[in-house]
């Protein structure tokens, strides 16, 4: 039987030890797992175990291992003491709310892979506690960082990254969600199991992709059905959407839009689809087309399910800003149910470039007032229409000029064109950098899409689960109103406009 | 842990240690979670009597700290985090009152008003260098001498700087009282065709034709930070997905 004295020694030395190999570190970790699992159980050691003065002895920067299997025990052990599952020691200023800050904040996360469940315990306590205590932000920056501590590239989907994005939406903390977000999504764990796990390498070695640390038996996720990899989604284009990230939040809604399913789609896609309707007219002024991989049922589906979304979108493709206004506000109340009017109301605003970039089309120059004379949604006040157009141009939605006359009671000239050299000088620094920046991301993707075709060549079981996976789309087979969707019941967008 | 205690005298510190924008927002923000549980206190909402110089102090120091990072998203955020101040604050404090005015002053585009709070609002003292950061007084003339891209985006990124390049992006021909208005400058003496004003404009490279009594801007660009070296960004990416089909 192991003494506390002993523990902290083991911690001590394991901590401080040198690691020759890979073989030798995996060696002795599993040996100090295994001491620390037997220590634990020793019901004597109990009274001192669960008195929190034992973490002022312990580094989680060095060994990680006894400082979380400890935390877990106490965490578990206040639980079971105050019968739920937030006692006060775990509430914000406790105790023990400080000891899993600090332990997020400091844990290694070689050592951390050999006890994913613990960690994954320890972060979802964590969560639950800040949501408990109203003040979801408390955990938000904490849990980023930890899901970027254990793996930088964070391509693995687990219930962690869906637990964050929640968290982030319900914090209203966008911008903290957005190094997890902009991180490409390679592999769910599931897509590991049976032989590429005996053939992989062992866990504290150095990998190319964290699969080979996360897989399904690694703990560090919760078991994931489509609802989860679709709420993920769904979260994360609605956090873009806060950001005003059209882009990416068209590509996030559009994940899950085109999720393969057989029989009725669920109701979180239908709710991805009618933001990715909105979210398509204010990145690109268009009803975007589905993408290509979308189930044809599930495209018709949508369409009648959503046909005032559908219908709006007509109206402003068209600019017709009559017909749109008159179907913005028949679908007031439906805005209002599906808590989008705040989104509804931004396509409304951007009503106006889009009339613009129109009308570009038709003339090369117009004044203010011969342009009041169309049919606008612009104010009917030429010096409030200017504002409005200045805006527009300064912000980059419009490439015009304004020319005041040389009359200064007479009208201000707008002036469509390609823009000045220089002006078109800085447009091709933008692509330029934007190109720059896509090439990191798509050098990325093609060392993930070489891996998974390394995966799929190598292992038939892989294959094999892969065609059983086609299942995975069978819970929205059973009709829409199965998955309730996100329970993010909130429009974010409500007060942008 | 690791981070020192978030304190009134601290927060007057980093507030005038001229940090670069993503720095303080960074420090900041690690800040937010020790605000909450302030905030929180003795397990009431609402902050404390003790705490409110602090905390509004914080919060206002975190919202401008947002509009100086000038990310894209910058104004979404600084909105985001109006939404997460304790309650008592957004009713009660008078500067993270003019916080709210100000994200609304610029979200509408209302120049005129955006200048009117920055310099007439009451902001606390501690305050005080991020204001005038965010204002930016410095002389036009600085824009038009700094033309290398670190200097220029050194320069570039605050409310006047901004408008400045905006306007001159935006118009070919401008009445110098709109332009002031934008600028902040004196409208009335600028529609009066003030020598003082105009010379403002002209030491940025605008041109002022007397005749029309117009202000010609010159377009100023801001070559973005990421450009160098990436002239073969377009070619390097099409031989990689070139290789990849391979």
């Amino acid at each position: 039987m192991a003494s506390l004295n002993e523990i902290v020694v083991a911690s001590t030395e394991f901590g401080n030890v040198v690691h020759p190999s890979a073989e030798a570190y995996d060696r002795q970790i599993r040996q100090h797992l295994s001491f620390l699992r037997r220590a634990l159980s020793n019901q004597d050691l109990n009274s001192v175990l669960n008195d929190e003065s034992v973490f002022d002895k312990l580094d989680p920067s060095k060994d990680s291992i006894t400082y979380l299997l400890i935390l877990r025990h106490q965490i578990k052990a206040a639980q079971e003491k105050a019968g739920k599952s937030t006692p006060a020691k775990l509430l914000p200023i406790g105790g023990l709310w400080r000891r899993m800050a600090y332990y997020l904040e400091n844990f290694e996360p070689v050592q951390t892979r050999y006890v994913g469940q613990e960690w994954r315990q320890v972060v979802e306590v964590f969560a639950q506690t800040a949501e408990e205590f109203s003040q979801p932000i408390l955990a938000t920056q904490v849990i980023r960082d930890a899901i970027l501590r254990l793996d930088p590239s964070s391509a693995v989907f687990t219930s962690t990254h869906l637990l964050f994005a929640r968290l982030c939406l319900r914090a209203k903390t966008y911008s903290c969600a957005l190094p997890v977000l902009k991180r490409p999504i390679c592999h769910i764990p599931a897509a590991l199991n049976g032989s590429n796990l005996r053939s992989a390498p062992l866990l504290c070695d150095d990998h190319q992709s964290s699969l080979a640390f996360l897989g399904e038996k690694s703990g560090f996720s919760s078991k994931l059905s489509h609802k989860e990899f679709l709420e993920y989604f769904l979260y994360g284009g609605m956090i873009f959407m806060a950001v005003k990230d059209w882009r990416n939040a068209s590509h996030f809604l559009a994940t899950v839009v085109s999720m393969p399913s057989v029989g009725v789609i669920s109701k979180i896609m239908l709710e991805a689809y009618k933001k990715w309707i909105l979210v398509g007219l204010l990145e690109t002024g268009k009803l975007n087309t589905l993408p290509s991989i979308t189930p044809s049922h599930a495209s018709k589906t949508y369409h009648t399910l959503a046909k005032q979304y559908v219908q709006l979108a007509e109206a402003y493709e068209r600019g017709d800003s009559r017909k749109f206004q008159e179907r913005f506000d028949s679908g007031e109340e439906r805005w209002k149910q599906d808590n989008n009017t705040g989104l509804v109301l931004q396509v409304s605003e951007s009503l106006t470039a889009h009339f613009l970039k129109r009308i570009k089309k038709t003339f090369a120059s117009l004044t203010i007032s011969q342009l009041l004379e169309q049919d606008t949604p612009l104010p009917k006040d030429p010096a409030a229409a200017e504002s409005i157009i200045a805006s527009l141009i300064t912000a980059g939605d419009l490439k015009a000029t304004l020319v005041h006359s040389s009359n200064h009671s007479g009208d201000t000239m707008l002036r469509f064109s390609a823009g000045s050299n220089s002006s078109r000088l800085s447009h091709e620094l933008d692509v330029q950098a934007q190109l720059k920046k896509e090439k990191l991301m798509l050098e990325v993707l093609m060392n993930r899409i070489d891996e998974s075709k390394h995966n799929l060549a190598l292992s038939d079981e892989l294959v094999d689960h892969l065609r059983k996976g086609q299942s995975w789309t069978g819970a929205g087979e059973n009709g829409a109103d199965k998955d309730d969707g996100a329970d993010i019941e909130e429009d974010i967008m409500v007060d942008f406009a | 842990m690791g981070l020192p205690s978030l304190t009134l005298g601290g927060l007057v510190e980093l507030n005038a240690s001229n940090l670069p924008p993503s720095q303080l927002f960074e420090v900041l923000s690690k800040y937010e979670a020790e605000a909450v549980l302030l905030a929180a206190g003795s397990g009431s909402p609402e902050p404390s009597g003790t705490h409110s110089e602090l905390l509004s102090l914080f919060y206002s120091s975190f919202f401008f700290s947002h509009l100086l990072t000038q990310q894209k998203s910058s104004r979404s955020e600084a909105r985001a985090l109006t939404h997460r101040l304790p309650q008592i604050l957004q009713q009660q404090d008078p500067s993270i009152k003019s916080c709210i005015a100000l994200l609304r002053a610029l979200w509408q585009t209302d120049h005129v008003q955006v200048f009117q709070l920055l310099r007439t609002a009451s902001w606390p003292e501690g305050l005080h260098p991020l204001v005038q950061r965010y204002e930016r007084k410095i002389s036009l003339q600085s824009l038009r001498h700094h033309t290398s891209v670190t200097e220029l985006t050194r320069w570039i990124g605050f409310f006047q700087d901004q408008s400045l390049i905006a306007v001159s992006r935006s118009y070919e021909a401008i009445r110098p009282e709109v332009a002031a208005s934008y600028l902040g400058l004196d409208q009335a003496a600028a529609a009066q065709n003030d020598p003082s004003i105009i010379q403002k404009f002209t030491e940025c490279g605008w041109r002022w034709d007397l005749e029309s009594r117009l202000l010609h801007p010159a377009p100023i660009n801001v070559p973005s930070s990421a450009d160098k070296g990436s002239t073969n960004v377009f070619r390097d990416t099409m031989a990689m997905l070139g290789n990849q089909g391979h």
